[in-house]
């Protein structure tokens, strides 16, 4: 691979792994505090559209991610409500959650686009060069030139790390994903801090659509989400719920999908599903253990407080 | 984790919102006209909304509805898993005619023609039929060919690049046509191809596209359904009107899509195809097995873009129609791949 194809990849590594790690570094702290939020590929689509209509309304694309973000934060909510305060089951309600979002973004997008649909052109999320630092040598166009909803993804993660270890609140929060008996006996009111951080994970979640329509795709697409939810999780997984180790998994998941396009474009008749399915194969090595120990929360997907017979 | 379980009340509170979401995510619903007049259905697994491969059978579907005076019905279905439900679904309430609008309901559409004899199936692009599933087949090889000179024509790096949705023969068939159409006009050109897993997956055609233009491709088709919108977008970035970037449309004329990069498409007249299947239907004379649709019937061709005749040579606008006519008259041969199971799941 010469240096300007080994600078296109890395680029892609980073485009692609970008809205893996906010979606992620969201589940991440829903996940700490004991909910799986398998709504979250909802939130991702309702994010894109979100983003791509405010954008496309307000002629700009950081009014554009604000609209996504409380796109996200919006189905993030139905998903609270039913999974938190009704204490329905996460798994179902989160399922619920993704279908209905992506029956619900293409019935917004067909009532204002036709049914038929059309090849949008949205303004989007410039790239900020940082000074100095994006001139180096195929390093430097791939890590600091991009849109700052990808800085953003870079600056949360070391940020959520200190928030979760370091603070009062994120011990909370831990507390209430592992042992939300205790919490609550110790005064901590676990269904509220539950309900913030599903919150939470939706606006990055919907941050992370609005990126994928607006600094990512440039267009909007029934089904653009296209399972990013679930991957999101599955680098949860692998990042063993460590906001610095989900962004690193999240540039691994990156870097494997632009392996496999920068591969066909080189070689023919690479099995391109076998590249695809390699970080999920790692994957399931982090959940089998074999690769460093990695546990979930202890309260993960447990209702709280807990139905009879549990 | 623990073990899922269904039993609260929340939970079913959550599937009656998700069902909500969906009927009305499922559009069209049922729109009533005569009374027991002809009722023709759609299923197709991705949104209509892609401005291609469902948009046109959506379009389709609306022409028998407002021609013939049918009841008309389409579910986007999910999953795989949801294949036979819908069929389930028609059969049970008395559907006549249900086109099943790709390759991949085949075999729930062999096992529903079993269990409902009196409805009759139309898989496009299928591969399997029986006595009343049938195949609709699009000769796209034929458009995709001609789209494969325009390509090769338009080229100035040598390099084309082709992405793809699924490596599922009718795709497949395409790109093969296309890539000896692009060697008609100059054996030396490199044909690049990639596959992106997904049809609607738009940032992932882009990062393919992406991939190929920096390989030196100049001219890029697809054969996606919304994904297309990634690889467009990415052609239109790449475009300078030094260096014009070309993008070929597929499926359905997509010239309106992107008018500002697109060259031409390889299109099906998808409607046209539907509304003939339907006609025939009433009339009582459509064939057992498979029905060819091709550039004979008008079905299927390759659509220059109105909005870019000025920017392609004169010279090879009159060499693809010659090769559209030699098409015709059956003196010019495309190269396809043939998926059709004869005589395969009979009962």
């Amino acid at each position: 691979m010469d240096a300007a194809a080994l600078q296109a990849f890395l680029e892609a590594s980073v485009r692609l792994a970008a809205p893996l790690a906010l979606a992620a570094l969201g589940e991440t702290i829903s996940e700490r505090a004991g909910v799986i939020n398998i709504g979250l590929e909802g939130s991702i689509i309702g994010g894109a559209l979100g983003g791509a209509l405010g954008a496309l309304f307000t002629g700009s694309p950081g009014a554009g991610v604000l609209a996504g973000a409380a796109a996200g934060t919006a189905i993030a909510a139905i998903f609270a409500l039913f999974a938190v305060t009704l204490n329905a089951d996460q798994i179902i309600v989160g399922t619920a959650v993704t279908l209905g979002g992506l029956g619900i973004a293409g019935v917004v997008y067909q009532s204002v686009f036709g049914a038929t649909g059309t090849a949008l052109t949205l303004p989007t999320l410039p790239a900020l060069p940082l000074p100095g630092l994006s001139a180096l040598p195929v390093i430097g166009p791939a890590l600091f030139s991009q849109a700052w909803t990808t800085y953003l993804a870079c600056l949360l993660a070391p940020a959520l790390w200190y928030f979760l270890f370091r603070t009062r609140w994120g011990l909370d929060l831990r507390a209430v994903g592992e042992e939300p008996g205790a919490a609550d006996a110790a005064g901590i009111r676990v269904r509220r801090i539950r309900f913030l951080a599903v919150l939470g994970a939706g606006l990055l979640a919907g941050i992370a659509g609005a990126h994928l329509a607006l600094a990512h795709a440039g267009t909007f697409a029934e089904g653009m989400s296209a399972g990013r939810g679930f991957i999101a999780i599955a680098v949860v997984v692998l990042g063993r719920w460590n906001p610095l180790l989900v962004l690193l998994a999240s540039l691994f998941f990156g870097a494997a999908s632009a392996l496999q396009f920068e591969l066909q474009a080189v070689f023919a008749n690479v099995p391109y599903q076998l590249l695809l399915a390699f970080p999920y194969l790692l994957t399931l090595a982090a959940l089998a253990g074999w690769i460093g120990r990695s546990r979930a929360p202890a309260a993960l997907a447990h209702p709280w407080p807990p139905r009879s017979g549990e | 984790m623990g073990v899922p379980t269904v039993r609260s009340s929340g939970g079913a509170l959550a599937a009656a919102w998700v069902l909500g979401g969906l009927s009305v995510a499922c559009g069209g619903g049922e729109s009533g006209t005569a009374g027991d007049g002809l009722r023709v259905a759609l299923l197709t697994s991705g949104p209509v909304s892609d401005a291609g491969w469902y948009a046109g059978a959506y379009e389709g579907l609306l022409l028998i509805e407002e021609s013939l005076g049918a009841r008309i019905s389409h579910q986007q279905t999910r999953s795989p898993a949801e294949f036979d439900e819908a069929f389930f679904s028609y059969g049970s309430s008395g559907y006549d005619l249900v086109f099943a609008h790709g390759f991949e309901y085949q075999d729930a559409a062999l096992r529903a023609g079993e269990e409902f004899p009196d409805m009759t199936i139309v898989v496009s692009s299928g591969g399997r039929i029986s006595d009343n599933v049938r195949s609709l087949i699009f000769r796209l090889e034929e458009g995709s060919y001609l789209a494969g000179m325009m390509a090769g024509g338009l080229t100035r790096s040598k390099v084309v690049g082709m992405v793809g949705g699924v490596a599922i023969p009718p795709a497949q068939g395409t790109f093969r046509a296309f890539e000896a159409g692009a060697r008609v006009i100059d054996p030396e050109i490199e044909v690049l191809e990639a596959f992106i897993g997904s049809w609607d997956d738009v940032a992932a055609a882009r990062e393919a596209a992406t991939a190929q233009l920096s390989r030196g491709a100049d001219v890029l088709v697809h054969n996606t359904d919304a994904a297309s919108f990634g690889v467009f977008q990415a052609v239109r970035e790449a475009h300078g009107d030094q260096d014009p970037v070309w993008a070929i449309g597929m499926n359905r004329d997509q010239n309106d899509v992107a008018p500002d990069v697109i060259a031409g498409s390889a299109a099906i007249d998808i409607p046209r195809a539907f509304m003939e299947v339907a006609t025939r239907f009433v009339a009582g004379t459509l064939p057992p097995g498979a029905f060819d649709l091709s550039l004979d019937e008008n079905v299927v061709d390759f659509i220059v873009n109105p909005a870019a005749l000025d920017r392609i040579p004169a010279e090879l606008l009159s060499r693809i129609g010659e090769a559209r006519a030699a098409i015709r008259q059956g003196t010019l041969e495309v190269p396809r791949i043939r998926f059709l199971e004869e005589e395969s799941g009979s009962p």
